[in-house]
């Protein structure tokens, strides 16, 4: 399965375009990123610079127009759809800007969607997704429908859902993105500690503040890597 | 295990659209519903009148006697007594020439009132032989039916229904009143079971001028004391008629000689008689043309099942194609999360089937709900078998799946990443 000690997650020369002849417009040209097990990256650019379409990639959702990308050691490229499924559900938890929870299922019945489709029986679900919800502290709230929350609850259990699973790559898209500064804080150091637990974690924002909370900083500008730079410690 | 999985996951789903997906539902509720309600009150039909035949008696021909058109032209004899009808040498002949037959029964009836007192009732005594009893399955209840015996010394008993003998004010113990029938004075012996026939059965089994009242007394009895000529009163003139025999029960050895030997019949009849005084009945005949209808009765319903069906699959097919556009995103959070293509289709299938296996569950309470009333209202006989309940379910699944499949190969071609965007 996962080569052992190689990065988590290799891309090379990823090149994306949409449209052909005189109407192709070039999304990506070229990125080259290597992330490492247990690592904390962020990946900021403003809209427009092509970091939504490099986290389509990464997150196995697009297929690259050019390139190589390997994660946890599968060749992405070379694989059927169904595969790119499984690959999602073992290896990445979602976190989505705007919580996507599904409305009318409860909290909990959320967060036992990954399992689900892992074929995780019934008992162990509910246990699994309760631990999971207990983790990002909405272990009280898991009868209630996505709407009866508040948006830092929903993107709690929406952090609940992506890691109930274990995967072993966070992909957070504009985590803050839909709350107040006083929220997303709470859910920034929600983060932080899932990274201190050992989770490689990546995060797509355009918020220098979301930013700064990463060790490391991939800034994207029209679709190349404009600086790739590691902070040694955070004071 | 997984589908039992993805059963319990489309029930979640279709609670969180509960309204929708109740209304979704009544296209298939109403076009099962109407289907069994048909099949019930049809079969119900289909049982009366096979019963009714079969009281006729399956391996039966029955001639009757009947008044021919009346001949109109100028020279025309008329006489004073009209005679038509059977004859006792028609009866002779098809007793001696036609093979076949177990036996042939001769009925001489005539319309006659019965009296007590000054209470007046109009009856039609037929004269039958002991053995018309059991070839026309006509049930004596109390007392006995008649005899040889009867038939041999010419006793004037009768078997009756208990209500002539009511309608005339007696109530005490039918068996043994003396019955008079114009000068007549029948013994009661037996009291006929109460039996209703309904329409052309009535029709078929008694002659043209039958009265509501029948008495059966030995055929012997009536040729000795009454004799062939009658007269009965129709409205305000006195007519004579002269008739043989009113009736003949051909009862046929086995049943596959029942055609053959209507055939013959015919032949012999139409040989021995100038003009059509005469009818047959033939109820093995009148069951096959009845199992006609039925065959285009069943085509018919089977036409509307399928039009109310389709258009109630036509309705689930285009709600479900809405409810897909609605939850795109949650297709796309789905598909994000780890769900393989077939995951969406199985799980949009599964529950398009629920829902219209729901409807057809729905539609046969409803179905079977609306048997009831239609009985209850038109007094009709239905007849409501677990098979058409079995029937309509599996039609009903089958018309979840045809208008399912679309909708959710549709949810599972979404794009993830469009789908995730959608608003």
């Amino acid at each position: 399965m996962s080569d052992a000690g190689g990065p988590l997650l290799d891309a090379r020369n990823l090149h994306r375009w949409y449209g052909e002849g005189e109407a192709r417009v070039e999304v990506l040209r070229g990125i080259d990123l290597s992330v490492e097990q247990g690592e904390y990256a962020a990946i900021v650019g403003a809209s427009g610079s092509g970091k939504s379409t490099l986290l389509s990639i990464l997150g196995c959702l697009d297929r690259p127009g050019e390139g190589t990308y390997r994660l946890a050691g599968h060749d992405v490229l070379s694989l059927r759809d169904d595969k790119l499924s499984e690959l999602r559900l073992r290896e990445i938890g979602f976190v989505f800007q705007s919580f996507q929870l599904i409305p009318q299922l409860s909290i909990l019945e959320n967060t036992e969607v990954p399992l689900f489709y892992a074929g995780v029986r019934r008992g162990d679900r509910h246990a699994k997704a309760m631990a999971s919800l207990e983790r990002v502290g909405l272990g009280h709230r898991v009868k209630h429908r996505p709407t009866e929350l508040s948006g830092g609850e929903q993107q709690r259990a929406a952090i609940a859902r992506a890691l109930v699973h274990d995967p072993p790559l966070l992909l957070a898209d504009e985590p803050t993105g839909n709350l107040d500064s006083e929220t997303g804080r709470t859910i920034l150091q929600l983060i932080d500690d899932l990274h201190d637990e050992g989770r490689t974690v990546l995060v797509i924002t355009h918020d220098q503040t979301v930013a700064d909370h990463a060790p490391r900083r991939i800034r994207i500008m029209d679709g190349t890597i404009e600086s790739d730079r590691r902070r040694e410690v955070v004071t | 295990m997984r589908f039992l999985e993805f059963a319990a996951l489309a029930v979640r789903n279709l609670r969180g659209y509960a309204l929708r997906s109740f209304l979704t539902t009544l296209g298939v509720v109403f076009g099962i519903a109407s289907v069994v309600t048909m099949m019930a009150l049809g079969r119900g039909a289909e049982d009366e009148i096979l019963r009714e035949i079969d009281k006729l008696g399956i391996t039966n021909v029955i001639i009757n006697s009947v008044k021919p058109p009346e001949d109109t032209s100028a020279n025309a004899t008329r006489s004073w007594t009209v005679k038509y009808g059977l004859t006792f040498a028609d009866f002779d002949q098809i007793e001696e020439t036609v093979r076949g037959l177990r036996h042939a029964l001769p009925v001489h009836s005539y319309v006659e009132r019965a009296w007590e007192g000054s209470k007046r009732e109009d009856v039609l005594v037929q004269g039958v032989t002991p053995s018309y009893f059991t070839a026309t399955k006509i049930v004596v209840a109390r007392g006995r039916g008649l005899t040889v015996a009867d038939e041999e010394a010419r006793r004037p008993v009768a078997v009756v229904h208990q209500q002539l003998i009511r309608a005339l004010g007696y109530y005490g113990d039918p068996l043994g009143y003396d019955l008079r029938v114009g000068e007549q004075i029948y013994e009661v012996v037996g009291i006929l079971e109460d039996e209703e026939f309904q329409g052309f059965i009535r029709k078929a089994l008694s002659s043209p001028d039958r009265r509501d009242n029948e008495i059966y007394v030995p055929y012997a009895t009536v040729l000795t004391r009454i004799g062939t000529k009658s007269t009965s009163r129709k409205s305000g003139a006195y007519e004579s008629t002269d008739i043989e025999l009113n009736q003949i029960v051909v009862e046929v050895a086995d049943q596959v000689n029942v055609a053959p030997v209507a055939r013959m019949l015919r032949t012999l009849l139409e040989n021995l008689h100038e003009s059509k005084d005469y009818e047959l009945v033939v109820p093995l005949e009148l069951l096959e043309q009845r199992r006609r209808y039925q065959a285009v009765f069943n085509i018919a319903l089977l036409l509307i099942a399928g039009i109310s069906l389709l258009v109630g699959g036509i309705g689930i097919a285009n709600i479900m194609l809405a409810t897909v556009t609605e939850r795109t995103r949650e297709i796309g959070v789905r598909r994000a999360i780890g769900a393989k293509r077939k995951h969406i289709m199985s799980q949009f299938l599964i529950e398009t089937v629920m829902l219209s296996a729901a409807g057809g569950i729905l539609g046969v309470a409803v179905g079977y709900a609306g048997t009831l009333a239609m009985e209850w209202y038109t007094g009709w006989q239905a007849q409501f078998t677990p098979d058409v309940a079995l029937w309509a379910l599996a039609v009903a699944c089958g018309v979840g799946i045809l208008s399912g499949v679309f909708p959710a190969w549709r949810a599972s071609k979404l794009d993830p990443i469009q789908a995730l965007r959608y608003e």
